[in-house]
């Protein structure tokens, strides 16, 4: 027995020095960031995962032409830009000192190639359909061609697409399939060093050679933590994005914490294909018996603000105040149905034609940041439609599984959610019309509104600022009236950091690129 | 001893019943992940910033979607080519190593020390029967046993990780940390600790009641007073005359558990962050990989077949009474 | 013989605590439902609010009443067992004594699938099926039982086999008593012992089963169970929920898998000779 207590002593003596050994930080500063799915794909426009952070993880990697920060449109690799009416013609000054991370320089001749290169092999994240082409029209002057006005250009275009060099992708022909170390060679401010997809993480170095001067940090790293306050609180993370009620902990224990505005949205998906979701009515009375205030309240703890039911939040420089608004009224949802021929049946639910009014309620899990936890918005929206006399069964089910179904119009209801609506008000097209997003399942695809359909093409060719907010305020008031998807709410987004790391995080105005809701703006690294 | 013609019967017969179950394997991975509803190109693009155009999204699909017909899937696995990810290009053998070492690490290192450790800790417990100390032992065992391991994940994650913060609560190593090998090592180590304290604390006490029960059965066998009337000591008489006959069910046991390695453990992964195989199998699943999927579950249970037949193989070489044994 | 069993799990203080335990949680799970005030699936409390008169065990994240939550989730988990270990053990019995009696073709047919079966690690399979087509709780137990049948069968038909082969059985047949007859009358009685065991061994691994399932939110998250409870406990872990909420929920999945531990391991010792000189 003796020498059982001596093993047990020294396992005890062991585990001791391994709960004390300290973390030793290397002298290197370094930033680390923490990320609960971890797994994002391989940083380059035709591997990354289609999702914010994806994205993000090649932003490092890629410049673009502009970019944005707290306030709006920055210059990046274009200096200084103008319009030109006349000849329909985007004009860019490149910085003439810009450089790829194998030493090279980045030309115009670079961005020319960049438009051609993705014309054939398509980025989902860049609609290059306006341009006609680009051209190197000076040492340091590339020229964009449209072929028809584009109001969204400078965004959607300038500011999202990563510049590629031509001397890697030229010879390339299948670049999916393109593996070699080059494949993540840009001219941005870090270099892609590795991605560890058993264990989630990325580690970038500073690129010495950085036109704007070397980062504040030599290393970036992303970690794959599932609990951000241990991550925080550690020192294992120095930016995580976190839950509202880890807000008072993490200020106690000295992070900042930060809030974006309302860059998402949850919604409620329509097949307005199918009757009775048919009649304009009977959607309105669904937006009556709905309290988007109780999601907030049950689901969300309060957590969040009522999203208007024109998709733009009052955030947005765009934002129509006149949009049609439906109070929460299960009376006047009632009073809709009976008019449109239901009857109140035995048991409190509608009937119609002797059927009942029954309808499928598919749910999935999607947030914000983009990992799978589910919520239970479903619950409430059921309790709240079956007290206006509508029988809701709801069906849970994995995202990828609902997607399909919301793809393939084989659904009712479904509560889906998107990013993207502080950014430009193209996102109206895409959540509206099928022209501008057939694949994707949170567009309601909603074509029966001419008026509005022109709308949506007219706001994309139109170059004048006042003119377009117009068109996008008239186009806000019919979404609301047709409701081809109801707008739920905006929950609060917040991310905490670590100050004394020196680095000041924020979101950026309209959200990064096409507007992802991530504070992880390679400005805040930048001197 | 040599292998006579009744046993090599048994051996074949064995490897038809293997080789069956296998097919029957490569049948269900072929045919499951095309019965499930949704794609990869709408799993990955249907919800995310990228709005595809009619054209884009048939483009992807074509891409991404070859199909081959069963022949041809069958053929590619038999010349080793488990194709690549969708999601992430590589080809899936790559991937599935990179993740394989983290599971022999937390799993196999679980059920390697949780045997020794119960078969020790049963001889012993036998020798000491009805002692006091045997009895609360056993009692305990026996309770622990019935505690899942997602229970004991969470009451250690609670009391350690959460509030204790003696140890990490989730990953593998410090990412990227600039250490030396002893920190590497003191680094994996304290992240390793709670997963695998809470997979040897499950597998314990199955080994240790068996370990013991088989012991104690030994124990009462003529053969053992044998020894002792001869006066040889203890020690010897315990470990090298007893406990060898009780080793063998331990090790059938080590065997059949060794088929929950893969997905056993994906419980314990998950609540830790855990690298390995069944972290990989589920962020597959979630994004459609069909490929990786396929891959993962063929794999892990190939390498279960492979044991279990290497082990059945092994029983009748030790022990001609194994054959009868179920 | 069926006195001296009663007698000797009379006093085995494992089958008391297991079978105690059993009923205790049997009880909860079906009086519970009655008795809790409040349904699981109303949302309309204040979250997190702390334990009180109205809700012994507090309130959760959605503004559901726990303990309600917590007695329908045994229910449930526990229903889950039975029908498992029940289906799974008449589908082994039946295909066993098939293979036992009638041997020949088809009890090699039989025998040998239950060695396929057997072979499969059924977790992948299960974790597969629950993950790609999301069936609902009835389907998930029928693939289980589909994959747990085959120790039965196997065991079943090594007794069957050696009881053929008693005396009193042979005599049965041979005064003209049909098959059906003596497998009524001889067979299934005789092996009482064994569908205990097996009852209670898949109930246990189901149990488990289900609720990994669900703690990967692999089940159906609108039926309330108890890994789903731990998977959302332990999601609010930076909230003050440890005692209220995942304790319970903690404590109700392992006595529950542990009363089914107790009950085997009496059953097994007890009922089978062979064992008994091992246990004190």
């Amino acid at each position: 027995m003796s020498r059982a207590r001596f093993l047990l002593q020294a396992a005890i003596a062991f585990s001791m020095l391994l709960v004390e050994a300290p973390i030793l930080w290397a002298q290197t500063r370094e930033v680390r960031i923490a990320d609960s799915k971890g797994d994002w794909g391989y940083p380059n426009p035709w591997k990354h995962y289609p999702r914010g952070p994806g994205y993000v993880r090649m932003s490092w990697v890629y410049d673009t032409l502009v970019w944005k920060d707290e306030n709006g449109i920055v210059p990046a690799l274009g200096s200084s830009w103008q319009y030109d009416r006349e000849r329909m013609a985007f004009v860019f000054e490149i910085v003439p000192n810009a450089k790829w991370h194998d030493g090279r320089p980045l030309t115009p001749d670079d961005v020319a190639f960049t438009v051609a290169y993705f014309k054939k092999h398509p980025y989902g994240w860049v609609v290059l359909d306006h341009v006609e082409r680009a051209e190197a029209t000076g040492p340091h002057q590339v020229t964009f061609f449209l072929k028809e006005p584009y109001a969204p250009f400078l965004e959607d275009v300038g500011g999202t697409m990563p510049i590629l060099p031509r001397h890697v992708w030229e010879k390339v022909s299948d670049p999916k399939a393109y593996a070699e170390p080059d494949a993540y060679l840009g001219s941005g401010p870090f270099v892609f060093k590795d991605f560890d997809v058993a264990k989630g993480t990325y580690l970038y170095e500073a690129f010495p050679d950085y036109y704007r001067g070397r980062p504040k940090v030599d290393r970036l790293v992303y970690i794959k933590a599932s609990d951000p306050i241990a991550a925080l609180s550690s020192g294992q993370a120095d930016l995580a994005s976190i839950e509202p009620e880890m807000r008072p902990l993490l200020e106690q224990r000295g992070m900042t914490v930060i809030a974006d505005k309302a860059g998402w949205v949850k919604k409620l998906m329509i097949n307005h294909r199918l009757p009775p979701f048919q009649d304009r009515r009977f959607r309105q009375a669904l937006a009556h018996a709905i309290s988007q205030q109780e999601i907030i309240q049950k689901a969300h703890r309060g957590r969040g603000r009522p999203a208007s039911y024109g998709l733009l939040s009052a955030d947005h420089d765009h934002y129509n105040p006149d949009t049609p608004k439906y109070p929460h009224d299960p009376g006047k949802a009632r009073q809709i149905l009976e008019s449109l021929g239901f009857q109140a049946g035995p048991d409190g639910f509608y009937l119609k034609d002797g059927k009942p009014l029954k309808v499928e309620l598919l749910a999935s899990s999607i947030t914000v940041a983009g990992q799978p936890t589910s919520d239970r918005d479903g619950e409430v929206i059921r309790q709240q439609l079956e007290s206006a006399g509508i029988w809701v069964e709801l069906r849970n089910m994995e995202q990828a599984t609902a997607d399909a179904r919301v793809r393939n119009w084989e659904f009712q209801l479904a509560i889906s959610g998107h990013g993207g609506i502080m950014g430009d008000p193209k996102i109206l097209n895409e959540m509206i019309s099928e022209a501008y997003a057939a694949g994707s399942v949170n567009s309601a695809r909603f074509q029966a509104n001419k008026e509005l359909l022109d709308l949506l093409d007219a706001q994309m060719k139109e170059m004048d600022p006042a003119k377009r907010k117009a068109m996008v305020h008239r186009i806000q008031e019919i979404f609301a009236q047709e409701l081809p998807s109801i707008c739920l709410y905006y929950p609060e987004t917040l991310s905490a950091y670590n100050p004394s790391k020196g680095i000041r995080w924020f979101y950026t105005k309209g959200g990064i690129s096409k507007g992802i809701p991530i504070p992880q703006n390679k400005l805040s690294l930048l001197r | 001893m040599t292998w006579g013609s009744g046993r090599s019967r048994e051996w074949l017969k064995d490897l038809f019943t293997f080789g069956l179950a296998a097919l029957l394997l490569v049948c269900l991975s072929y045919a499951l992940p095309r019965l499930m509803p949704g794609d990869f190109v709408t799993a990955m693009f249907a919800s995310s910033h990228v709005t595809l155009s009619q054209e884009q999204e048939s483009e992807a699909r074509a891409y991404f979607q070859k199909e081959e017909g069963f022949p041809g899937y069958l053929l590619r696995l038999l010349s080793l080519d488990w194709g690549r990810s969708y999601a992430l290009g590589q080809p899936v053998s790559s991937l599935i190593f990179q993740a394989l070492p983290w599971t022999l690490l937390l799993a196999g290192g679980a059920h390697l020390l949780a045997s020794l450790l119960g078969f020790v800790t049963g001889v012993e417990a036998a020798w000491r029967r009805n002692s006091p100390r045997e009895r609360a032992l056993v009692g305990l065992a026996t309770v622990l046993e019935g505690v899942p391991e997602m229970a004991l994940a969470a009451v250690l994650l609670a009391l350690l990780a959460f509030q204790l913060h003696w140890l990490p609560s989730a990953g593998a190593q410090t990412p990227y940390a600039e250490f030396s090998f002893g920190e590497r090592l003191a680094d994996t180590a304290r992240h390793l600790a709670l997963p695998l304290a809470t997979l040897v604390l499950a597998y314990f006490p199955g080994n240790f009641l068996l370990a013991r029960n088989s012991m104690v059965m030994v124990l009462g066998e003529e053969f053992i007073l044998t020894a002792r009337a001869k006066g040889l000591p203890d020690w010897r008489v315990r470990y090298h005359h007893a406990a060898r006959n009780a080793l063998l069910p331990v090790v059938t046991r080590f065997g059949l558990r060794l088929a929950f390695m893969v997905t056993g453990v994906v419980v314990v992964e998950t609540i830790f962050s855990y690298p390995g195989l069944g972290t990989l199998l589920f962020n597959a699943i979630r994004s459609r990989d069909l490929p990786l999927i396929q891959g993962v579950v063929l794999f892990s249970s190939m390498a279960v077949l492979a044991v279990n037949m290497g082990l059945e193989i092994l029983y009748a070489r030790i022990d001609p009474r194994a054959r009868n044994a179920h | 013989m069926h006195i001296e069993v009663k007698t000797v799990l009379g006093k085995d203080k494992w089958f008391l605590s297991g079978a105690s335990l059993a009923t205790i949680l049997a009880l909860l799970s079906l009086l519970g439902p009655h008795a809790v005030p409040f349904d699981p699936q109303d949302m309309s409390f204040e979250p997190f609010a702390r334990p009180s008169w109205e809700h012994p065990l507090g309130v959760n994240d959605a503004g559901q009443d726990i303990l309600s939550e917590l007695v329908h989730a045994l229910g449930n988990s526990l229903c889950f067992g039975v029908f498992v270990g029940a289906l799974g053990l008449l589908l082994g019995v039946g295909l066993g004594l098939a293979a036992g009696w009638f041997g020949g073709m088809a009890g090699r047919v039989i025998m040998s699938s239950a060695d396929v079966f057997m072979a499969i690690p059924s977790v992948m399979v299960l974790i597969l099926v629950a993950a790609l087509l999301m069936p609902s709780a009835t389907v998930l137990a029928l693939v289980l039982v589909g994959l747990s049948w085959s120790t039965t069968a196997k065991a079943v038909r090594a007794q069957s086999l050696s009881l053929r082969g008693q005396l009193h059985v042979r005599a049965s047949a041979h005064m003209g008593g049909s098959a059906l007859y003596v497998i009524s009358r001889h067979l299934i009685p005789e092996m009482f012992p064994l569908y205990l065991i097996g009852f209670v061994a898949k109930a246990r691994m189901a149990i488990f089963m289900e609720a990994s399932l669900a703690f990967l939110g692999l089940f159906d998250p609108g039926r309330k169970s108890l890994g789903g409870m731990i998977q959302y406990a332990l999601r609010y872990y930076y909230m003050d929920v440890w005692w209220n909420w995942l304790a319970p929920a903690v404590a109700c999945l392992s006595l529950a898998i542990m009363a089914a531990g107790f009950l085997a391991i009496s059953l097994e010792k007890v009922l089978d000779p062979r064992l008994r000189s091992r246990w004190g």
